[in-house]
């Protein structure tokens, strides 16, 4: 009677034990979430922050002086064409990434940019899959346009919307 | 009546109660104590996993690109390792940072690695310290290809003897503590970096740059640049980081020269002249990627391509960059 009673007591307090410790990894799992969830968005700032000034977006001097987030128009048409091996690679590390004119608005503000209607439209999909949470900067969209025979610089304003997973 | 006495033997009377009992609270010992050990293994494994992507996060403001010599400390708590790793496989390759922390005197080795392709650390394959010291340079050849970043730990102090004018003018520009331009003596205790043209063969110098030739000899090893910003890589890391970076740089030049040259074929369509020959260049960095080892004939031969593709964009209509 007493060795039953004292199995029992055992595996109850194994149980709690086991009970205890698996509450004490929820919490510790959770903060780690956490923490990569703070990671994440951290990235995604510091990112939407940069990326206009990275390589494959800036207008560098092709529009005269170098200028601080001025995104090179034409540029990032032709990345979009080659944009399988950025995200293959993951290279920026977010979901999705976006630019929308926001002036001057016109008709096709809201029409989506392709090699065809370039540059008669108003929103630029670069990493077109994704859900996530946005984060965004203004920035310079500046293109080439062929007119008369003399080339004309052509800035309007934007913004860049980065989402991350999060 | 006579009575029979055996002697009693003194024994021990353990009961099965306490047997079993004994048995179980070992068995339950072994699981707390077992569980308490991978729970603190788990525990450090996401700190060091943790400090890599924080890491990375704290390098992302020296790539703005805009203002240069930006140099960023990087504190830690604790003693810590990073390890420096590259992977040039792939379209960019991958800069992958591994962090290990003292815990109890031991140093927690972990698997866990945070990878970027965005990324180019040049440094030792292993810094250790509290405070890492890092700065960026940008790698234009001929446009924009990155921004390098150089890092380095502040046990280090690197003693610059004698350097050129230009290089002095920016190493002091950056007032780096662990970097020290000196034309009298180096502190003992000193990485001493010496320059060919303005210090004799034999003067106890760790690293020799040779500018006429674009070589830096470190350790007994040879590794060849084109541009101050790959000089400074050269000098801040090893061989084996330096020149898997240096390929990796090659690759983004490479997708940056099809890249540009998608935007002259867009450009010609609106009418710009088509005047670039930027398929040369990505031919020519793609060589560099594929071959084993980084010749100085390599390097300099794309050297000489991005010249002449910079020199045409210049006189393009349309420029490119």
């Amino acid at each position: 009677m007493k060795i039953q009673q004292m199995a029992f007591m055992l595996i109850a307090v194994t149980v709690f034990f086991a009970l205890v410790g698996m509450f004490v990894l929820t919490i510790v799992f959770s903060n780690m979430k956490a923490s990569a969830a703070v990671l994440e968005e951290k990235n995604a700032l510091l990112l939407a922050s940069r990326l206009a000034n990275s390589p494959e977006f800036r207008c560098g001097n092709a529009f005269g002086t170098e200028r601080a987030n001025c995104v090179d128009f034409d540029k990032v048409m032709a990345l979009k064409k080659g944009i399988k091996k950025y995200s293959q690679a993951g290279f920026w590390g977010v979901s999705k990434i976006e630019i929308i004119k926001i002036y001057p608005t016109g008709a096709s503000s809201n029409v989506l940019c392709t090699l065809e209607n370039y540059p008669e439209c108003g929103r630029i999909e670069i990493l077109p899959a994704g859900e996530g949470t946005g984060v965004s900067n203004f920035i310079v969209l500046c293109r080439k346009e062929y007119n008369g025979g003399q080339v004309q610089n052509v800035c309007e304003l934007a913004k860049i919307v980065i989402t991350y997973k999060g | 009546m006579k009575i029979n006495k055996t002697p009693k033997r003194a024994q021990l009377q353990v009961s099965f109660a306490w047997i079993f009992a004994i048995i179980v609270g070992a068995f339950i010992l072994f699981i707390a104590i077992y569980s308490a050990t991978k729970v603190v293994k788990t525990g450090d494994t996401g700190v060091s996993a943790k400090a890599g992507k924080e890491i990375s996060a704290l390098l992302n403001p020296l790539e703005i690109g805009f203002e240069t010599g930006v140099v960023i400390l990087l504190a830690v708590p604790v003693e810590t390792r990073i390890h420096n790793q590259c992977d040039s496989s792939g379209n960019f390759g991958r800069q992958v940072i591994k962090v290990s922390q003292k815990s109890f005197n031991t140093w927690a080795e972990t698997d866990v690695e945070a990878g970027f392709p965005n990324k180019f650390i040049f440094s030792d394959g292993v810094e250790e310290g509290r405070n890492f010291i890092v700065f960026s340079k940008p790698f234009e050849f001929p446009f924009k290809v990155s921004d390098v970043i150089y890092m380095t730990s502040s046990n280090k102090k690197y003693c610059f003897f004698k350097a050129p004018t230009e290089i002095k003018k920016e190493l002091q520009g950056l007032g780096q503590e662990n970097i020290l331009v000196e034309s009298l003596e180096c502190p003992e205790q000193s990485i001493k970096v010496c320059f060919s043209e303005t210090v004799g063969a034999d003067s106890g110098c760790d690293i020799t740059v040779d500018k006429m030739q674009s070589s830096v000899e470190k350790r007994g090893e040879m590794v060849y640049y084109e541009t101050d910003a790959l000089m400074y890589a050269a000098i801040f890391s090893d061989k084996a980081v330096y020149e898997c970076q240096v390929k990796r740089l090659m690759k983004r030049t490479e997708q940056l020269s099809l890249l540009y040259d998608e935007k002259r074929s867009l450009l010609s369509q609106k009418g710009c002249p088509d005047t670039v020959d930027l398929q040369s260049l990505a031919s020519s960095a793609n060589s560099i990627t594929n071959s084993s080892t980084l010749s100085s004939q390599d390097l300099f031969s794309v050297a000489i391509t991005a010249d002449q593709v910079n020199r045409q964009n210049d006189a393009a209509t349309c420029a490119l960059w």
